[in-house]
């Protein structure tokens, strides 16, 4: 056998998610090598027929993909229980590692998650992946300084308008229909105090400081804000629209310098852009 | 039986014996720097973030000597070279001014997928060429000679025509690489396909020696994993002293990558080769 036929049939193998006997007979592996053969391409050892060998690697794989999710999915690893597994082999399935890290393997679980039916309840699962992944992504990206309070209040007034604040990278917005947050907090309770999934509205601001990773609540009217300036609306535009917003996204005038000093002393924004500078 | 220094033919410096740079012991360096020779850095965990990780690993790389090690390369895979993995490496190997830059000779993938384990390689003349062209290519990108560390392994594929230490050798000597010698790994293999790891490590040239790596593994009876879990045995350590009596003293590593214990604790594991590194105690 060619050595790219090789590599194919054994990777066809290791990767399957059932029994070796079926990894063996699936048509993957078939095509290249029938499993009645297995013994013209790999010897047996004393104790170990060719199959026991190969199965080695096979029972390893869906647990290194189950590690990889672990470090980014706690939360849901703690919701699932014995089930996480079928989670991690159902989606490894459906999304195989195609990168030379697995850093970003559990990118799409979010999405994943949407998909299925059999992991319930499914809106409040896929709350918690989408914050756990914001979360890991915050984790890795660049460092970068932070806008200074002096730096903010040295734009004159008639600029100000005019001028767009630029977040620094790690910024991910989160809103939320369930208590994902709440869950995710309770993950660590050694008491095991998780609160039931119900739905409830929250929205989160996920940012790096230090190499920290924040969680901050804020209300409906700061998260529509946030969303403007991440968008590159200048922040006149943005806090027009504020204004305008009806209901909970209603911003009232007193709100805004109470935010920006908020946000900009957590370290939230990067840079500022004037408009005509863009 | 005890040996000289001999030195390596690339001129790689012996670092003495260190460990690997993890994230358990994130704390404990940043906040003692220990006195250590020297870290291995896993290349991947640091190729793509600009988080906390590689905020540490400036700072380790401005104290103490690194060498990269990575688990990705693929060398035997008969999909292409990964390119942008290479740019990366090279990146991450001049930024910490890594001493050497290693990987496994192994496949991880084909078809454009990662399984993200160390496949082994039939040891055949089609795949010796085809790894040798590779790693010539690889060192070309990089820039720097390259390092390849012997698996450890579960199957034999019945048409090898050589066995793995002539294969590595050869291809060691073809390529003009470097080698990392893993010692549990030459044991493993010699446990699970039932040969002689001495007869081993006599067959590789001692001149292309750069590093070797120790550690712990799991006897399942039927066969032994290399799961870096553990103390080394004796028998690795005595294998250990009987290679560096063949190499003289050689930059050493010691693996703890599962149930990590406190610093020291794999700190004191790895000072054992200090008794062994002029070869065997008498």
């Amino acid at each position: 056998m060619r050595l790219n036929h090789l590599q194919k049939w054994m990777q066809a193998v290791v990767v399957h998610p059932g029994t070796t006997e079926q990894a063996l007979r699936s048509p993957e592996a078939e095509r290249l090598l029938s499993a009645r053969k297995i013994a013209t391409v790999l010897l047996a050892s004393p104790a170990l027929s060719p199959a026991e060998r190969i199965a080695i690697y096979q029972e390893m794989y869906p647990l290194r993909m189950h590690d990889a999710l672990l470090a980014d999915y706690p939360g849901l690893e703690h919701f699932l229980g014995h089930r996480f597994q079928e989670l991690v082999v159902a989606y490894a399935e459906a999304h195989p590692s195609k990168d030379y890290t697995l850093n970003r393997f559990g990118d799409h679980v979010p999405a994943f998650l949407a998909r299925q039916r059999r992991f319930l309840p499914r809106p409040f699962l896929v709350d918690l992946a989408r914050l756990e992944l914001a979360l890991t992504e915050a984790f890795d990206e660049r460092e970068s300084p932070t806008l200074k309070a002096g730096d903010f209040e040295a734009i004159s007034v008639s600029r100000l308008a005019r001028t767009r604040l630029v977040t620094v990278p790690s910024v991910r917005l989160v809103s939320l229909e369930w208590n994902a947050g709440d869950y995710l907090d309770s993950v660590r309770d050694e008491n095991h105090h998780h609160p039931k999934p119900r739905k409830e509205p929250a929205f989160v601001l996920v940012f790096r400081r230090n190499y920290a990773i924040y969680r901050l609540p804020v209300s409906a009217a700061a998260f529509a804000l946030l969303e403007d300036i991440v968008a590159g609306r200048p922040i006149g535009v943005a806090v027009q629209r504020a204004l305008a917003r009806r209901g909970l996204k209603r911003a009232s005038a007193e709100d805004f310098s109470r935010w920006f000093q908020q946000w900009t002393s957590e370290g939230v924004f990067g840079g500022v852009k004037r408009q005509d500078s863009a | 039986m005890t040996s000289k220094p001999k030195g390596n033919r690339f001129g790689f410096k012996d670092l003495g014996i260190g460990i690997g740079l993890r994230t358990s012991h994130y704390p404990h360096i940043l906040s003692k720097w220990p006195k250590i020779d020297w870290f291995e850095v896993l290349s991947e965990n640091y190729m793509d973030t600009g988080g906390r990780p590689m905020f540490v690993l400036d700072q380790v790389a401005e104290r103490y000597p690194v060498a990269l090690h990575g688990v990705s390369m693929s060398i035997g895979s008969t999909d292409p070279l990964n390119r942008e993995h290479l740019k990366k490496l090279k990146g991450l190997a001049d930024r910490t001014k890594a001493h050497w830059v290693s990987d496994h000779l192994c496949w991880t993938g084909v078809l454009g997928r990662n399984t993200h384990d160390l496949l082994p390689m039939p040891y055949t003349e089609e795949a010796l060429t085809h790894t040798v062209k590779r790693a010539k290519q690889v060192s070309e990108i990089l820039e720097r000679p390259l390092v390849l560390e012997n698996p450890s392994s579960y199957v034999e594929f019945a048409q090898s025509t050589m066995p793995e230490w002539e294969f590595l050798a050869r291809l060691a000597k073809d390529a003009d690489c470097g080698l990392l010698l893993d010692v549990n790994n030459v044991y493993v293999s010699s446990f699970n396909h039932r040969f002689d790891p001495v007869e081993y490590i006599d067959a590789i040239p001692a001149d292309r020696v750069v590093q070797y790596h120790l550690a712990g593994h799991t006897n399942k009876g039927t066969h032994i994993v290399d799961t870096h879990s553990d103390h080394a045995i004796d028998e690795v350590w005595k294998l250990y002293g009987h290679a560096c009596g063949r190499t003289g003293p050689v930059a050493t590593l010691y693996e703890w990558d599962e149930n990590i214990p406190p610093f020291d604790v794999v700190v004191a594991e790895a000072q054992k080769a200090a008794r062994f590194r002029r070869g065997l105690p008498r």
